[in-house]
């Protein structure tokens, strides 16, 4: 459980210590893959939270809607359209979902808990 | 299988981790812009603030000019000094007469294009606007417009095609402006800019003809008929 936290804190340290910066003309693009990454971040948890968690699609997923988004921005650069919203939009949207998703899903699970240990003590009584 | 997972969870949020870092890296901290000017430019935009250095100079003297007088009277009469203070800032807002050195421009209709039977127009705003403002830029102290004193809150605007200066209009055919200088030198280095300049053309441009006048030593300008709306000070009584 807290590998992945380690994962995160460590890339995140790694980052900025090293002081990497990207050129600004690729900042929109690293922008969107950032979100695209949270959002399959956040929907692998949700999976695993209903236990419908698919190592491959994760996987998969991750770098498929990476390249998709900055795709889709270099498209929108070249022709004049500003597709990367269209990305942002998706993303933002489905961030949110996601998110309220495991909230209800942790609610409905500490609700179980509580009921589980008040019977406990009721039957100990 | 779930130490794999778990694996695989962990490079991926290393992977965003980094990718968070880097993003924040750059929008933290913008390449520095390069300076690409050259010598040259970086000269001319020194020559400017020097410019603006002698002029804050020059009001500092000034000033100081004041303090000391101030100071020295104030043992004799600092009435008169209060009086000659009072007189200045009331020339300066327009309430007195004030004379000097300085130069005249006429603005009359061409001549040639009034025989070819062309309309006479009034002054277009803009123009005076320019020519105001370029007269101030080379330090014209004060200016009168076709009778009109310019104050600092006069409006040179067009009301129903005709321009207007401190809301009255003024003539079309030939407008005298009157240009008060500092100093003879200020006015003549005014007259040779006025001059050299393209405001003839751009008047010129309007069917106007526009005249500049030898530089005299004595030009009268006569105190501002407006009156001055004053929302906020109250005059206290004398003796108060």
């Amino acid at each position: 459980m807290w590998l992945p936290l380690l994962g995160l804190i460590l890339g995140i340290g790694l980052g900025i210590l090293t002081d990497i910066q990207i050129p600004a003309i690729y900042e929109n693009y690293l922008s969107i893959a950032v979100l695209a990454a949270l959002d399959t971040m956040f929907g692998g948890i949700r999976a695993q939270l209903q236990q419908v968690y698919d190592d491959k699609v994760f996987i998969s997923g991750f770098f498929f809607n990476i390249v998709l988004a900055a795709g889709l921005a270099f498209l929108g650069v070249h022709i004049g359209v500003d597709l990367y919203l269209a990305a942002i939009f998706a993303f933002g949207v489905r961030l949110f979902q996601n998110i309220a998703v495991i909230r209800r899903i942790l609610l409905t699970k500490l609700e179980e808990r509580r009921i589980k240990t008040s019977e406990k003590s009721a039957e100990s009584r | 299988m779930t130490k794999r997972k778990y694996l695989h969870i962990t490079l991926i949020s290393f992977v965003i981790g980094l990718m968070l870092a880097v993003q924040y890296n750059t929008v933290k901290n913008p390449a520095d812009v390069r300076d690409t000017r050259d010598i040259w430019e970086i000269r001319q935009e020194l020559s400017e603030e020097k410019k603006r250095h002698s002029e804050l100079l020059t009001s500092i003297r000034g000033l100081n000019d004041v303090v000391n007088k101030y100071e020295d009277a104030e043992f004799n009469n600092p009435e008169i000094l209060l009086r000659d203070t009072v007189d200045d800032l009331q020339r300066q807002a327009g309430l007195l007469p004030v004379e000097g050195p300085g130069l005249t421009l006429t603005i009359k209709p061409s001549q040639e294009l009034m025989l070819y039977g062309y309309q006479v127009e009034a002054v277009p705003p803009e123009l005076l606007f320019r020519l105001v403002n370029d007269i101030f830029r080379h330090s014209g102290q004060y200016i009168e417009i076709d009778g009109q004193r310019l104050l600092h809150t006069t409006a040179i605007r067009d009301i129903n095609g005709r321009t207007t200066i401190n809301s009255v209009p003024i003539s079309n055919s030939n407008v005298e402006v009157k240009i008060i200088m500092p100093s003879i030198e200020l006015a003549k280095k005014l007259y040779n800019h006025l001059l050299a300049s393209s405001f003839m053309d751009e008047f010129y441009l309007d069917n106007l003809e526009l005249n500049i006048n030898e530089v005299e030593n004595r030009i009268n300008i006569a105190e501002s008929n407006t009156t001055l709306t004053n929302t906020y000070l109250v005059e206290k009584n004398k003796g108060d």
